[in-house]
């Protein structure tokens, strides 16, 4: 009985104790709140103001929260700060979570208060929008307006700046493309079937059944390889139908927004429909990897370098040549053609891009978009630091043999990976290929493979750019349970054979109708409201 | 003339009016050892439940909490995944359990009668080892032995027997999936589940089965009534810890389910997951607050309930 009574009586003091600790935690975060509107609005008076380049402070100190895009502690970091503190002048202190960690620990770090927010931090996808809607980053609109860069004649990413803003306004600066998914094809496979490179549907499906049912590897057995395999047949995050554009075609599974300037529910078209009906066609006369809903991105590069399947539809660039490297490392042929985008896909697309962006917390905001996002672009000591690092580290001109290379003196050349021994560097946090600004001195632009050169071609000159989708509350409510129910009708249809009309019926029936609708609702609202 | 009792032998005796204070003085060495027990405890168990406030506020992480009161839970129970992701959760679980504590006490049985030491020896230590694999590895394991393409192992087998024609997509499948989740489970947990089992065989008089030798009982008899009688205690105490646990069901769900069988396969913490990640928008930490309290809840009613029915059963409960 007794026991009983300490026992509430130690219950009842937690409980207090708790409620107690909410409020101090409460009132403290008050504090950090009104500290970060504060300064929140100084930024934005600031912005507003449009101070000129030349009036700019020149911070002391520059910190920032990065994922592993940026060179890592194991690349020697520590060289790339000393580098980059040699050429500003600026302390620079970054924050670099591991790479998957990344956007939990930021998220963490926002959490913890304004007064721990570093001065700029790299997003991508919702979360640039999140953060942008919930005043966490500063405007830089009218910094980029007036910045040194955008007037220099050499920005060609006008396009990719434009679709990074949101009501109009620049919360985030891309220092490059977004890149995307190009189809590489299997060039012998290709001869042995005696084909030519599809630019149709009807093509394209020919070429799967002759990869599926022929001897396209050329071993003497007809049947023993597939035409395609994909992560997967709804991709992870925004742009969802990368992995299989030719057979969701102008078809899309999320929100999009119309010619005419109205957000819809791409799921709930007819189109999506055909989509499907195509998918399951092709999966069920065994075009596409049975294993392909339990594939990860590994597992189908994996397939693909032991020739299982012949036409893969991964990223444009360096991927070009790591598939081309591998294929031949694995004794394949391994000459591939990154194929312009059927007539019925028109366009392949890009992803958006990731940005650096400068959280409302940062005392000089202006300080920071200067020296530290806009010298990136500057065509000089500070883009050939973020594309390749620090000479004679992760690069050189020196005579010397790099795995089974040998340079000259006076070549430039990247080193050997201090991640990855073995291979090569190939870029640092900039790609020269995704580049939007022209760079005249880029001293790698000879040493970038032809095969990933002609891929990236292939994808820039025929992609379209992904829209950036508006966060909403009901987008927030709703979405995470709406995704889950598509893929799960999408996979519903196509592996286990449910019929379409049935799948829609399950659709309407477990609320995903509804909650479509009321997410494009408040889409359009957000947008009438502009 | 009584002399007067000091202590914790005066509480004993009814004459002290300050029990605690004397108690915690007289034990005081034992209390100095347990509070970093206590500190660790409260710094990293009791603390962080303070979030558990969050459950009635809307909160993405930048901005002040909004207070919205039950809002969450109105939405939870509206919500069809969750709904579904609770019957998962609890099926997944408790079929888990059983079948997992069924297969260690049969192996234990079958491990405790192996006359060779060495061989015992060894028998343990293989049937422990997939306990130390992680799951990632587990699941990439068996994905390649349920493959439904001819390199996996288990359709091959099947399709040399004749038994199918076309592969059979085990982890793609709605009516596979459960019975592979548990095969799996049971492959990997059975082993170092009979650790607990095992000793308490050894711990059992072997003049009992003497005994009950000759007195005529046979195998089966002396497993009925000398071994079961005594791993019925360890049973249950096994079965109501492990209960506590039925509602964390995460890492075996998440690298084995995939978009075909999410209304198999989806689970509590797994709906918490994609309501986080998965939204195309900020998580409101307040909603998934609010499933993690609702899901903790019923893990502590559901060991309260298994505490009461052993006290109904036994006589005597271990919480």
């Amino acid at each position: 009985m007794r026991v009983k009574k300490m026992l509430a009586a130690g219950m009842a003091v937690t409980m207090a104790a708790s409620v107690a600790l909410s409020g101090c935690s409460s009132s403290a975060k008050s504090g950090a709140e009104a500290t970060s509107a504060g300064s929140n609005t100084e930024s934005s008076s600031s912005a507003g103001e449009s101070k000129a380049e030349s009036e700019v402070k020149k911070p002391e100190k520059i910190t920032i929260m990065v994922n592993g895009t940026v060179m890592t502690k194991q690349n020697n970091r520590d060289a790339f700060e000393k580098r980059w503190e040699e050429l500003t002048g600026i302390d620079l202190e970054i924050t670099q979570p591991d790479h998957d960690a990344y956007f939990d620990v930021l998220g963490q770090t926002f959490a913890s208060g304004p007064e721990n927010w570093p001065d700029a931090i790299i997003l991508a996808g919702s979360f640039y929008t999140g953060y942008a809607e919930e005043g966490a980053l500063w405007d830089m609109t009218q910094a980029w307006e007036n910045s040194e860069l955008k007037s220099s004649g050499r920005f060609t990413g006008e396009d990719v700046v434009d679709n990074m803003k949101i009501d109009g306004k620049l919360y985030g600066f891309p220092v490059t493309r977004g890149n995307g998914c190009v189809t590489y094809v299997k060039k012998k496979w290709l001869d042995n079937c005696g084909l030519s490179v599809p630019t149709t549907y009807d093509e394209y499906l020919n070429m799967l059944k002759a990869f599926t049912e022929g001897d396209p590897d050329g071993n003497g057995i007809n049947g023993d390889t597939y035409g395609l395999s994909a992560a997967g047949f709804i991709g992870s995050e925004e742009p969802w139908t990368n992995y299989l554009p030719e057979f969701y075609q102008d078809a899309y599974p999320s929100f999009a927004k119309g010619e005419d300037g109205v957000w819809y529910d791409g799921f709930t078209k007819d189109n999506f429909k055909d989509a499907l009906q195509r998918m399951r066609d092709a999966y069920a006369a065994g075009y596409i990897d049975k294993e392909t809903l339990t594939n990860g991105t590994k597992d189908c590069r994996n397939k693909f370098y032991e020739d299982k399947f012949g036409v893969f539809t991964y990223w444009a660039g360096t991927w070009g040549s790591n598939l081309k490297n591998n294929l031949e490392s694995n004794g394949h042929d391994s000459e591939l053609i990154p194929i312009k985008p059927i007539k019925e896909v028109g366009n392949y697309v890009e992803r958006t891009s990731p940005v650096w962006a400068i959280t409302s917390s940062c005392e000089n905001p202006e300080g920071v978009f200067k020296y530290l996002i806009e010298s990136m672009l500057d065509g000089g000591d500070m883009e050939m630091l973020w594309s390749y690092g620090v000479e004679d580290v992760h690069w050189s001109k020196k005579a010397e043999t790099v795995l089974d290379k040998t340079y000259n003196e006076g070549q430039f050349h990247l080193r050997e990976s201090l991640e990855i021994p073995g291979t090569q560097y190939t870029k640092q946090h900039l790609d020269p290929m995704l580049a939007i600004a022209t760079w005249e001195g880029d001293p790698g632009k000879d040493s970038v493979k032809e095969e990933a050169k002609n891929s990236q071609t292939v994808f820039n000159e025929n992609c379209r750019q992904a829209t950036i989708t508006p966060s909403t509350e009901e987008m927030a409510t709703y979405n995470g349970d709406l995704m889950t129910l598509k893929k799960s009708i999408i996979a519903d249809v196509v592996v286990q054979g449910t019929s379409i009309e049935e799948a829609f019926k399950r659709f309407e029936s477990d609320g995903g109708s509804k909650w479509s609708q009321m997410i494009v609702d408040s889409m359009n609202k957000k947008e009438s409201a502009k | 003339m009584n002399k007067k009792m000091k202590g914790p032998a005066a509480y004993a005796a009814g004459e002290n009016k300050r029990p605690l204070l004397v108690s915690l003085r007289y034990y005081r060495g034992f209390y100095l050892m347990f509070l970093p027990v206590l500190i660790f405890a409260l710094v990293f168990h009791y603390i962080p439940m303070l979030g558990i406030r969050y459950a009635f506020y809307s909160y993405k992480g930048i901005k002040e909490p909004v207070f919205i009161g039950l809002a969450h839970f109105e939405k939870m129970l509206n919500m069809p995944g969750f709904w579904s992701a609770f019957g998962n959760t609890i099926t997944l679980s408790i079929v888990k359990l059983l079948l997992n504590t069924i297969m260690a006490v049969v192996l234990s049985l079958m491990l405790n009668e192996l006359r060779s030491v060495t061989f015992k020896k060894i028998a343990q230590t293989i049937v422990y080892l997939p306990h130390f694999m992680s799951w990632v590895v587990t699941a990439s394991v068996f994905a390649l032995i349920l493959s439904p393409t001819s390199a996996g192992l288990l359709n091959a087998v099947l399709s040399k027997f004749g038994i199918v024609n076309e592969g059979i997509y085990f982890l793609g499948s709605q009516s596979w999936w459960r019975p592979m989740f548990y095969v799996i489970n049971v492959w990997k947990d059975t082993g170092w589940g009979t650790i607990i089992f095992i000793a308490t065989l050894s711990g059992i008089n072997p003049e009992l089965y003497e005994a009950a030798s000759m007195d005529g009982a046979g195998r089966f008899n002396r497993l009925r009534f000398i071994t079961m009688p005594a791993l019925n205690n360890t049973i249950i105490t096994v079965l109501i810890l492990n209960l506590a646990k039925v509602m964390n069901l995460f890492e075996s769900v998440f690298v084995l389910q995939n978009d075909a069988v999410s209304r198999q396969a989806d689970v509590l913490q797994t709906y918490i997951y994609t309501q986080t990640f998965n939204s195309g928008a900020l998580p409101d930490y307040g909603y998934s607050t609010a499933v993690g309290l609702v899901s903790s809840l019923v893990g502590c009613f559901l060991v309260l309930v298994c505490n009461k029915a052993s006290y109904k059963v036994r006589g005597r409960g271990i919480v």
